[in-house]
């Protein structure tokens, strides 16, 4: 950091006697879902303020309620001593409260400057003059932006600095940011960090909203914790119990992945003898994937996954892991290198082929990839064997029922029948039909399985762990790809860890490598 | 032989010239997200209206104020129909052109019955004393008519309103990421309604440059086609206004040509002249000429929240 | 409670045919204020088309003959929909069906062969035109990501223009100019080469299309309902990325999706050659491909939809034609009836859409 950031202590000094925004028990309900309740926090200028809470929580749906896109059913909110009922997101922004979602809404053909005059600059375009503002405001906060680069060509740290200076450049006296370390590589968490400071320190209010606390720690002066839509802790961040906000967060969660972890420690036990000698599942031969700009995406990946054995790989999203996915996916063409399930060749070889030689895939977007989500239960269960159910071309649509019906009893997915709609499912009931065709591959040789419980609730993350478990004690050997190093040391035998599209380091995968596993993620060691 | 280029590229602007119409004022439909094949329609419904302005009025003007407001007309059902009630955009086209043409055919029969071929008060030629008698300058450029400069100006008014604009980048925001837009505080349905609307304009003024400046008559289904070729006029031109112009009068060259190329004696098929715009367009579009990419969201409606 | 919980999608049945009878009505009905307003009988008018469309066993015969030629493109057009991909060149992919036909039927030495190849060999060779035609903007998608919306419009001008130089040019298949008077046409195709009648009656143009326009509706019914080909089609349509995942050639689908709905659009060329003209000249399919394409957006997915559609639009052109000669309307109100009911009936799908979200 250089220089004296703007504002000034005395006017924060003062600011902290009253609030900026103060919610009184804020409640919202979503039909029977409860999503807050009683919800009493207070935001003060000059703060970082963190909200901690994990996937469903109600962080979101607070957001929304500050930012005008929902109405609270009950309680009060003050901004600036005044009662805050906002019409709706213009009236937010209006009034001084600005918002970085964590989808951003940018034009990604036009230019930085002209996504930032889109909406704001009337008449004749004031380009010349929105471009010097940009610069200035960028400069203001530490960080350089160049108005006139293509927003589709720009880092995703780059996108977010767009976003966060078209709300910047609004003068808010509160900044709302949702998620954003979610989308970062690493390397850039940093430079947020300080931008998010030099905010708060130019007399504004900052709310950070996130499920990882570690990583904002170092910059927040407050955090508070929701849980179940219930405001759990509150601390100032100087004297705060790092260990007992994360376990108000997570609730009975910790105790769940105890078990998990106490299960996974057994049966490492049991079957560390028996893997040198089995023979190899997966192998990857120094796999390589250059982007569309020809950007290094995955350099000379080389790992060997023996039959029975789980092999975790931990990382930070966008360090590869994406595109390992895709290639071994069979639907991307690695630029060098080949991988090989059992002892085939499937480095060119397409989906299809990677289907018959028995690797079983879960992809990390599901919606994108693993189903279509406008088709059947059935259908989606056997998208990949809808051969079997053919006769002269015609689908024998009672025969491929029946078959899913079993399965979803297998699998405990649950629907009101194998021809209900995908898309009427749960995300844990569509993750456990893709398990199911995707283990049921018969010979299963290899597993791949991307982030496979993102977003599912506790029940379906149990059940998807002992799916995984139960095909590498069938023989297959699995590659979970998964950016929660709890999960990864729950579940799998040893760890590797990818940063920046290499492979730095392998780890056995107890919780004691917790530390070692989360510096090499963070390329600190290599 | 200067005299015979001079008369190919003064022939080559004026049969480009309603092509460059039609297609800057698509332009910036498709630029919004929508796609006109109604272009086809609009400017046929503008050929006859303005010929029948002209005609009643006796003053051309008049008639090319029938033209374009004949066309609005249709823009704004098409805007209506494929803006607000989401409607499928090409549908919706192919319904027009089939309307306009029975439409335009029914009434021309109607009203003009037996009086067909009726000459229509057309506008006249530009003649600047000392220039337009410029030996080759004149007889290319200054020899045109009045409209065809007119014209020219409004093409460079939406060359402007794009780029230096708030609403020319809120029509190109609106085509690419509408829902972006949407959240800048840009009204997307409205834009793209003005946007059908300045299409609309646009093609009036196409129309009625067949009939009231170039061949001062209507005849059945006069535009034959013209409306199609702009729109591959557009595509050819990747988007961009200055390459849609260009694309326009390459394909005004290959009509003039095969007018030009028999008298020099030359012989080339008068269907491969024909059909070069739409190949050209064809290869550009599969990405021989470069690679084009259409607006994210052409074709797409808009509706917020899904 | 329970009864009227059965009742609800009963009433979003009867809604969605409800709307199309409506804005067809509807549309009728102007057509009669308009011919009422220029002056001529509507009674003559009406009876004029009726005649034109059913009258005689020519005029109804000729009325299916059409229907015949703009299911086929329906048909193709519903098939390649499944797959999410819209085919705008039925107009193209008829003329070059068209041209295909009339080459081999003309050129081919097929006239003399047996077991009815004389007949069948033309018809293939539309088919297999109308297929490569379909199957380049196919190809050009998979290939090149080109919207196939436009490069099958484009492929459409460039067939249309290729009818015209294959019958300008006596290199081609224009035939022999004997006088400056001769048309820009083909010669006749051989009496051999032509569609057998379905009727005994000498009068009656109908002929043995009607039986493959039948039998490709059927089958498009099987191939979009039961088989495997159509459910993979719609997984392609869906979610292309993840039916290549499931293992599907993704590019290979796109593309017999778009060279079949060519392949029915070349079929009809060749019928409508075959079985009716007989030559080629300029404008050979006289819009009969933005027609069938109306008729298969109509018909929402249904191959008994295209069927009546097309039905309908066929009835429409022969009556029209007959108004004019009989009763002095002219036959371009039968263009604006068509354009009104495609109008009305796109601006109404959102109606369709909000009875489909209703609660069930």
């Amino acid at each position: 950091m250089h220089g004296m950031p703007e504002g000034g202590v005395g006017q924060t000094a003062a600011a902290a006697m009253r609030p900026l925004l103060a919610l009184e028990s804020l409640g919202k309900r979503f039909g029977n879902l409860q999503a807050l309740k009683d919800v009493a926090l207070e935001f003060r200028a000059g703060e970082v303020h963190c909200l901690l809470g994990e996937n469903g929580a109600g962080k979101s749906t607070l957001c929304n309620l500050i930012f005008g896109v929902y109405r609270p059913d009950e309680g009060v909110m003050r901004f600036a001593g005044k009662e805050w009922a906002p019409s709706g997101p213009a009236e937010a922004l209006d009034s001084g409260i600005a918002m970085v979602h964590q989808h951003f809404s940018l034009v990604p053909r036009m230019t930085v400057v002209e996504n930032l005059m889109l909406g704001q600059s009337r008449g004749i375009l004031k380009r010349r003059q929105f471009a010097a503002m940009i610069r200035a405001t960028a400069e203001r906060f530490g960080f350089t932006l160049d108005p006139e680069a293509v927003v589709g060509e720009l880092s995703v740290g780059e996108r977010q600095r767009t976003e966060i200076v078209k709300c910047l450049m609004r003068e808010p006296r509160l900044l709302v940011l949702d998620e954003p370390t979610a989308v970062l590589p690493p390397g850039e968490i940093g430079a947020l960090l300080d931008i998010c400071r030099r905010v708060a320190d130019s007399g504004r209010a900052v709310i950070l909203v996130t499920h990882k606390l570690a990583e904002i720690a170092k910059v927040a002066d407050r955090v508070s914790v929701l849980r179940g839509g219930q405001v759990v802790a509150k601390a100032e961040m100087a004297s705060a119990d790092m260990g007992a906000l994360v376990r108000a967060m997570v609730g009975r969660e910790v105790k769940s992945l105890d078990v998990a972890l106490a299960e996974a420690a057994g049966r490492t036990e049991t079957r560390a003898g028996g893997d040198e000698k089995a023979p190899h599942a997966l192998v990857c031969d120094g796999l390589g994937v250059r982007d569309r700009h020809g950007a290094t995406r995955l350099d000379n990946f080389t790992l060997e996954i023996r039959a029975g054995e789980i092999v975790g790989l931990a990382g930070v999203e966008g360090n590869g892991q994406s595109e390992l996915g895709m290639v071994l996916a069979g639907l991307l063409r690695p630029s060098a290198g080949r991988f090989f399930i059992g002892d085939t060749d499937l480095t060119a070889a397409g989906a299809a082929a990677v289907t018959a030689a028995g690797g079983g895939i879960v992809p990390e977007d599901r919606h994108a990839v693993a189903c279509v989500t406008g088709m059947s239960v059935a259908e989606n269960m056997y998208l990949n064997k809808l051969g079997q159910f053919t006769r002269f071309g015609l689908l024998r649509r009672k025969a491929l029922n029946e078959a899913a019906r079993g399965l979803m009893r297998n699998f405990d997915v649950r629907a009101a029948g194998p021809e209900a709609a995908f898309s009427g499912l749960s995300g844990g009931n569509q993750q456990k039909a893709v398990l199911a065709r995707e283990l049921t591959l018969s010979p299963l040789k290899a597993l791949v399985a991307a982030q496979p419980t993102r977003g599912l609730d506790i029940n379906a993350v149990e059940a998807v762990y002992r799916q995984i478990r139960a095909a590498a004690n069938r023989g297959a050997g699995v590659l979970l790809i998964s950016s929660e190093l709890d999960e990864l040391i729950a579940v799998a035998d040893r760890i590797v860890v990818l940063y920046r599209g290499r492979l730095v380091g392998e780890r056995p995968a107890r919780a004691s490598e917790r530390g070692a596993i989360g510096a090499l993620m963070s390329g600190q060691a290599a | 032989m200067e005299e015979t280029l001079a008369i190919f590229i003064a022939s080559t602007l004026r049969l480009a010239m309603p092509l460059i119409l039609a297609a800057s004022g698509e332009l910036v439909s498709e630029r919004a997200g929508v796609l006109n094949l109604s272009l086809e329609g609009m400017m046929l419904t503008a050929a006859f209206f303005g010929a029948l302005g002209s005609w009643a009025t006796g003053n051309p003007v008049l008639g090319i104020c029938c033209a374009v407001i004949a066309a609005l007309a249709v823009a704004t059902v098409q805007a209506l129909l494929s803006v607000h009630l989401r409607a499928n955009q090409l549908v919706v086209g192919i319904g027009f052109n089939i309307l306009a043409l029975g439409a335009t055919t029914l009434l021309y029969r109607i009203i003009f019955g037996g009086l067909s071929r009726e000459e229509i008060p057309g506008l006249p030629k530009l003649d600047i004393p000392g220039l337009s008698d410029l030996p080759f300058i004149g007889t290319a450029f200054l020899q045109q008519s009045v409209f065809v400069y007119v014209g020219l100006a409004f093409v460079g008014l939406i060359w402007l309103m794009l780029r230096y604009t708030a609403f020319g980048l809120a029509v190109r925001a609106v085509g690419d990421e509408p829902r972006s837009a949407d959240k800048a505080g840009i009204p997307v349905l409205r834009v793209r309604y003005l946007a059908i609307l300045i299409t609309g304009f646009m093609a009036g003024l196409a129309g009625s440059f067949l009939s009231i400046a170039d061949i001062n008559t209507f005849t059945e289904n006069m535009t034959n086609g013209a409306g199609y070729l702009a729109l591959a006029g557009v595509i050819f031109g990747g988007w961009n206004i200055g390459r849609t112009i260009g694309a326009c009068l390459l394909f005004g060259a290959a009509t003039a040509l095969q007018f030009q190329l028999p008298a020099m004696g030359i012989n080339v098929p008068t269907a491969f002249l024909l059909m070069l715009p739409y190949l050209l367009a064809l290869l550009a579009v599969a990405g021989v000429v470069g690679r084009l990419e259409p607006p994210t969201a052409l074709t797409l409606p808009f509706q917020r929240g899904k | 409670m329970s009864a009227l919980v059965l009742a609800l999608p009963d009433r979003r049945r009867i809604a969605r045919l409800a709307i199309p009878l409506g804005v067809v009505i509807t549309s009728l009905l102007v057509s009669l204020l308009l011919i009422a307003i220029s002056g001529r009988s509507v009674p003559e008018a009406i009876e004029a088309f009726l005649d034109g469309a059913f009258g005689t066993a020519f005029a109804f015969g000729a009325s299916v003959n059409r229907a015949v030629a703009l299911s086929m493109v329906g048909l193709g057009f519903i098939l390649a929909f499944r797959a999410n991909l819209t085919n705008v060149g039925g107009e193209g992919q008829i003329a070059v069906g068209g041209i295909a036909a009339t080459a081999v039927a003309l050129h081919g030495h097929v006239a003399d062969l047996p077991l009815g190849l004389a007949v069948l060999l033309p018809i293939l060779a539309g088919t297999l035109a109308g297929a490569a035609w379909g199957g380049i903007a196919g190809l050009l998608k998979v290939r090149f990501g080109t919207n196939e919306v436009i490069s099958t419009l484009l492929l459409g001008f460039i067939a249309l223009l290729m009818v015209y130089w294959s019958v300008q040019s006596t290199a081609l298949l224009r035939q022999p100019q004997t006088s400056s008077a001769t048309l820009p046409e083909s010669l006749p195709i051989p009496p051999l080469t032509r569609l057998p009648g379905l009727t005994p009656d000498p009068e009656s143009p109908l002929h043995v299309g009607l039986i493959i326009c039948l039998l490709a509706a059927v089958a498009t019914a099987v191939v979009l309902q039961r088989s495997t080909f159509g459910l993979r089609l719609r997984a392609i349509g869906l979610n292309e990325l993840a039916a290549r995942r499931a293992g599907m050639p993704g590019g290979l689908l796109l593309m017999a999706a778009l060279a079949i709905a060519g392949g029915f659009g070349g079929l009809a060329g060749a019928i409508m050659l075959q079985g009716e003209q007989y030559y080629l000249k300029t404008g050979f399919s006289s819009g009969y491909g933005f027609d069938g394409l109306v008729v298969g957006l109509l018909s929402r997915g249904s191959a008994i939809g295209v069927l009546a559609g097309a039905l309908f639009f066929g009835f429409l052109r022969s009556g029209g034609i007959s108004m004019e000669i009989m009763a002095g309307v002219p036959a371009a109100l039968t263009l604006v009836i068509q354009g009104l009911i495609v109008i009305a009936v796109a601006g109404s799908v959102i109606l369709i859409e909000k009875l489909d979200k209703e609660p069930r």
